[in-house]
C-alpha cells in the first residue's frame, strides 16, 4: 500500500514536470504565432477576411487553452496555426494579384462608360423633346449620378495611387455599377464587359 | 427603346461603350435622332459623329452601323 502511494505521487510529480516543462514552450509556441500572425493582420483582413477571421478565432481558442494550462493543447493548435498563418501569405499575394487585374482592366474601361454616358446626358438635355420613355427628371438624375460618379472615381484612383487596390476595386465597381444602372435608365447599351447592374 | 447593337462591335474591348445603331429601311438621321434623342433637329450629333462614314447627312445607307453619342 505504502509502495503504491509513492508511485501515485511519483507519477503525479512527473507529469507536473512535465506539464510544467511544456508551459514555457506553449507560451513561446503561441506568441510566435501571434506575432507571425500580426504581421500579416492588417492586409489580411483588407484582402482574404475570411482567413483571418478563422486564424483569430484559432488564436483565442489556444489563449483559452493556455489560461487552462492545457500546454499539449496550445502546441498542437499552435502548430496547426503555423500552418494556416504560411498559407495565408500565398493567399493575400493571389488576392492582391487579381485585385491588380481587375482594377488594371476597370481603370481603364470605367472612363469609356462615363464619358459615354456624358456624352448622352449633354445631348438629351438639348432635346427639346426627350425620346420615349426617357423623363427630364430622369436625365437630371443621371446628370446628378455623373456628379456622384466622378467623386467616387477619384476616390478609387487615389486609392490605386496609395497602393491600396482592394479599396480601388470597391469604389470602382460601385461607380461601374451606378453608370450601368443609368445607361440603362436611358435606354443605352452597356457593354459586355460591365456586367448587369449590381454585380 | 435601346439603340441597335452592332453585331461584334466591341468584342475585343469588354468595355468599349460606343452606342451604335444600325440603319433600317426608311431611316433618315433626322428619324433616328428623333427616336434616340426624342428630338429631329440633334442629328448634326449624329453626323458629326459619323463623318469617316458619312459624307452627305442625307445618304444613309440600310445596315450601315452609326456611331450614337
Amino acid at each position: 500500500m505504502r509502495k503504491l502511494s509513492f508511485i501515485s505521487v511519483l507519477a503525479l510529480v512527473v507529469a507536473l514536470a512535465a506539464c510544467s516543462s511544456q508551459k514555457p514552450a506553449a507560451e513561446a509556441a503561441l506568441k510566435s504565432a501571434q506575432d507571425a500572425y500580426s504581421r500579416v493582420s492588417a492586409d489580411a483582413q483588407k484582402y482574404v477576411p475570411d482567413q483571418a477571421r478563422a486564424i483569430q478565432d484559432s488564436l483565442a481558442s489556444a489563449q483559452a487553452a493556455l489560461a487552462k494550462n492545457d500546454y499539449d493543447g496550445v502546441l498542437k493548435q499552435t502548430q496547426s496555426l503555423n500552418t494556416q498563418i504560411s498559407a495565408l501569405g500565398a493567399a493575400i499575394a493571389a488576392k492582391k494579384t487579381e485585385l491588380t487585374t481587375t482594377w488594371t482592366t476597370m481603370s481603364a474601361g470605367v472612363p469609356k462608360m462615363v464619358d459615354a454616358l456624358k456624352s448622352r446626358v449633354d445631348i438629351l438635355s438639348q432635346s427639346k423633346k426627350l425620346p420615349a420613355g426617357i423623363t427630364k427628371q430622369t436625365v437630371d438624375a443621371a446628370k446628378a449620378g455623373l456628379a456622384s460618379a466622378a467623386t467616387t472615381w477619384s476616390e478609387a484612383t487615389a486609392a490605386a495611387s496609395a497602393g491600396d487596390v482592394a479599396t480601388a476595386v470597391s469604389k470602382g465597381t460601385a461607380v461601374r455599377a451606378s453608370i450601368v444602372n443609368m445607361m440603362q435608365s436611358l435606354n443605352m447599351q452597356v457593354p459586355g464587359g460591365a456586367g448587369a447592374a449590381g454585380s | 427603346m435601346a439603340d441597335n447593337p452592332k453585331p461584334d462591335a466591341g468584342a475585343a474591348d469588354p468595355y468599349d461603350a460606343t452606342q451604335w445603331y444600325e440603319v433600317k429601311k426608311g431611316d433618315t438621321l433626322s428619324k433616328i435622332a428623333k427616336e434616340i434623342y426624342g428630338d429631329a433637329s440633334l442629328y448634326p450629333k449624329i453626323f458629326e459623329a459619323n463623318k469617316d462614314q458619312l459624307k452627305n447627312p442625307d445618304v444613309i445607307q440600310v445596315g450601315q452601323k452609326l456611331r450614337i453619342p
